[in-house]
């Protein structure tokens, strides 16, 4: 773990993975408001003492207006509750990979899944791609600015939409060219080269093993409440 | 020095599968020695960038296109092995640090090249350690690569290789986005790799930042090479054909008839002690500025915070009509924020910004773009035109400002006839900065501000730009330069504002602020060789 409180938690990412999905289970399979509310109380505990509040605000404010849009699509085609709950489970479901992936780095998200027999070029494509999210969106903010300066309305909004263009073009030609950049920059440091040693060893513990037992015992006794009531 | 030879190039042409018709190398002969310092210089587009990448592989397994002749690299042609069997004998590091370091920690980056030929745990341990204790990045292990400064990525990018124990590292244009500081830091980490014999081959325009550290010359002009030898005496020929800039240090050498000509001031100083140095080579500065000029801008004890962080403190300083002003200053000094407060992308926390007296708190963005024209430092960042004609104009347009006449004028001050019609994206580095620099006249603003305008600009460049300067200054037009090139502000500005650390250190004019050490020294910049060679009284 990453940040807070969690620094102390060091479990390995594929725990980490696992655990994520079973949650995502937990959350699918949840048929009550109050399951749901449960669920993300949970989830808004750990955000909290991970310290990713902010964080998890910021990025909550881009759901926000989905989930929104979920549920009136469900309340307009069945009713109300049901739409509470849909948009409910969106953000609880999404909330769980927000916590996840703020839990592991890329790199410990690409490295277990080598460790589960993905092939690594696969995997270092995907951890690589999450690396360079900061970097994308540096350059957007850049073209965001360069494009103002020139008096040209690029902010969201129905008013500068014909001027998408002036944003998305050298955003995506920028995104291309760092692109063939880093793969030249890979490829003269051996990437793909067959043998591959790998610094970072991964094991699992007796504390991934109990937190892997323990998120299953969970899991079940929660279905089984449910099923119960 | 008995050397053999570890990289040949014979007869060797390539021409790049877009361009087929054009050789982009043409009939080269090179032998690289190992353990030898080697500068490959010529102007922007000369071949020098592609010549480095047929060292390594990259040019023909990575980039298609048709070679002739050959390069060996330890007697084997490089046709008959891929990049992956060179890279840890050829190490490469790359101009653009953002794209080539693509792992999260400093640690996981050294490790990447040592996990690709397949070593131990232990042994890339020990080679991380034995590296970071060479470039002083031992402490930087656990940071991430993309939080540190330019000058730190590339030690980082440079370390990645050296863990590799190549015979041979090649750099393109390693100083290109560099303050003068960082520079520093890279060339001591260069020499020190030297001094241990790895081979060192550096693609660079600017001389003075590598001719004293080279042991070897050679200039590439339209992809062939027309000069080669010791650069003290390679300098003795016309290397202003190449599109290079002769520095001032061997200029002056060259005039004393000192011999083997002077590559650095220091040791000119050394070996013209006591003579007075030609007055025609000291460069011409700008006369006072007349403060009988209207005022364009005013900042006024200009704070900005971001989070708990202070990136300007009290920041005040004027600009009138036909000024030009240099805001000078090292990477993360607050230059580029200041400029983006002059535009309104960013509001002061405190203090007041009056731009053609009005207050910049209370215009949009798009007001402000009326009477401030900004060229940021990457051009790419604008263009989504299909031709530079309409990249000129979508600005003026956006902005109510459209002036045909104006426009044409625009188009003969920056020689952009022969462009109109061509897409910007397919444009030399030096012509995108001509489009985007017309770009921000386009609406006839009263200040034209251009972030760092001259980085990674060669010689023929830079001649051209300060050109175009002075006759907008000469119209009226003031200019606000954001830039760490000090030998550049010196020329073109008339007043220098120096920053460090978010705060002015001195307003005044290039020399009086370059005489002032304490406050260079507080803002990790070096005096030009000018300043050293003429401000101490030896003219």
């Amino acid at each position: 773990m990453r940040s807070g409180c969690m620094r102390g938690v060091m479990l390995d990412p594929r725990t980490k993975l696992v655990l994520a999905l079973f949650y995502a289970i937990l959350i699918v399979a949840s048929q009550a408001t109050a399951w749901l509310a449960a669920e993300l109380g949970v989830l808004l505990l750990i955000v909290l003492i991970m310290q990713k509040g902010r964080a998890y605000l910021r990025w909550l404010r881009m759901l926000l207006p989905m989930a929104l849009f979920f549920g009136a699509v469900v309340w307009w085609s069945i009713d109300w509750p049901a739409a509470v709950d849909a948009a409910m489970k969106l953000i609880t479901l999404t909330s769980t990979f927000f916590v996840f992936f703020s839990a592991t780095t890329p790199d410990e998200m690409g490295d277990s899944l080598v460790k589960v027999r993905l092939p690594y070029t696969v995997a270092f494509v995907f951890s690589t791609a999450l690396q360079f999210v900061p970097v994308v969106g540096r350059k957007a903010k850049n073209v965001f600015d360069a494009q103002r300066a020139r008096g040209i309305p690029v902010e969201p909004g129905w008013s500068s939409l014909r001027n998408y263009p002036a944003f998305l073009t050298p955003l995506l030609i920028q995104a291309f060219k760092l692109a063939e950049e880093l793969a030249e920059a890979m490829e003269a440091r051996g990437f793909g080269r067959p043998h591959r040693s790998f610094l970072k060893e991964y094991k699992l513990r007796t504390v991934d093993w109990l937190a892997l037992a323990g998120g299953l015992l969970v899991l079940a006794a929660v279905l089984f409440l449910q099923g119960t009531n | 020095m008995a050397l053999t030879n570890f990289i040949e190039a014979r007869r060797l042409q390539y021409a790049y599968l877009k361009n087929k018709n054009n050789w982009a190398l043409n009939q080269i002969d090179l032998d690289v020695h190992p353990s030898e310092y080697l500068l490959i210089c010529g102007a922007s587009g000369s071949g020098k960038s592609t010549l480095c990448r047929t060292f390594n592989g990259l040019i023909p397994h990575f980039y298609q296109g048709v070679l002739r002749g050959q390069v060996t690299v330890a007697g084997t042609p490089t046709t008959e092995l891929s990049v992956a069997d060179l890279f840890a004998r050829v190490a490469m590091v790359f101009q653009n640090p953002e794209a080539q370091l693509f792992n999260r920690s400093v640690e996981m980056e050294i490790a990447f090249g040592l996990e690709s030929v397949g070593l131990p745990r232990a042994e890339i341990k020990r080679r991380i350690a034995e590296s970071t204790d060479l470039t002083g990045l031992t402490e930087f292990l656990p940071r991430n690569p993309h939080a540190l400064s330019s000058g730190e990525q590339q030690l980082v990018a440079i370390t990645a290789m050296l863990a590799l124990r190549p015979r041979i590292i090649v750099l393109d244009e390693p100083y290109a986005n560099l303050d003068p500081s960082n520079v520093r830091r890279v060339r001591n980490a260069l020499k020190a790799l030297h001094q241990q014999q790895i081979g060192i081959v550096v693609c660079e325009h600017r001389l003075p930042y590598t001719l004293s550290d080279a042991q070897r010359m050679v200039a590439v002009k339209a992809g062939a090479i027309v000069l080669n030898g010791p650069p003290a005496e390679t300098l003795l020929q016309n290397i202003q054909d190449c599109g290079l800039e002769m520095p001032l240090a061997p200029s002056i050498g060259h005039r004393l008839a000192i011999r083997p000509l002077p590559l650095d001031v220091k040791t000119l100083e050394e070996k013209a002690a006591g003579q007075n140095y030609p007055i025609d080579l000291k460069p011409e500065l700008l006369p006072p500025f007349a403060r009988n000029h209207p005022v364009v801008l005013e900042v006024q004890n200009v704070v900005s915070k971001l989070g708990e962080s202070t990136i300007l403190q009290d920041v005040s300083f004027t600009l009138s009509r036909g000024e030009c002003l240099a805001i000078v200053g090292a990477n993360g000094a607050g230059k580029t924020t200041l400029l983006k407060h002059l535009i309104g992308l960013q509001r002061p926390s405190r203090g007041q910004i009056r731009v053609m007296g009005q207050d910049s708190a209370q215009a949009k963005v798009s007001q402000l773009a009326r009477y401030v024209g900004v060229a940021f430092q990457n051009p790419d960042n604008q263009f989504f035109k299909l031709t530079v004609w309409d990249e000129i104009t979508v600005g003026a347009k956006a902005l109510n400002r459209y002036d045909p006449g104006w426009l044409q004028e625009l188009v003969e001050l920056f020689r952009l006839e022969p462009l109109l019609n061509r897409s910007p994206y397919r444009l030399s580095g030096g012509e995108k900065k001509r489009v985007a620099f017309a770009a921000a006249l386009a609406g006839q603003p009263a200040i034209l501000a251009l972030d760092e305008p001259t980085a990674g600009q060669d010689y023929t460049f830079r001649r051209a730009l300060g050109r175009i300067l002075t006759q907008l200054r000469e119209r009226g037009q003031a200019i606000v330069l954001v830039t760490h090139d000090l030998s550049f502000a010196e020329r073109y500005a008339h007043r220098w504002l120096l920053l460090a650390e978010g705060r002015v250190v001195v307003d005044g004019r290039p020399w009086e602020v370059m005489s002032n050490a304490n406050a260079m020294q507080q803002a990790s910049l070096e005096p030009t060789d000018a300043f050293r060679l003429y401000a101490r009284g030896h003219a």
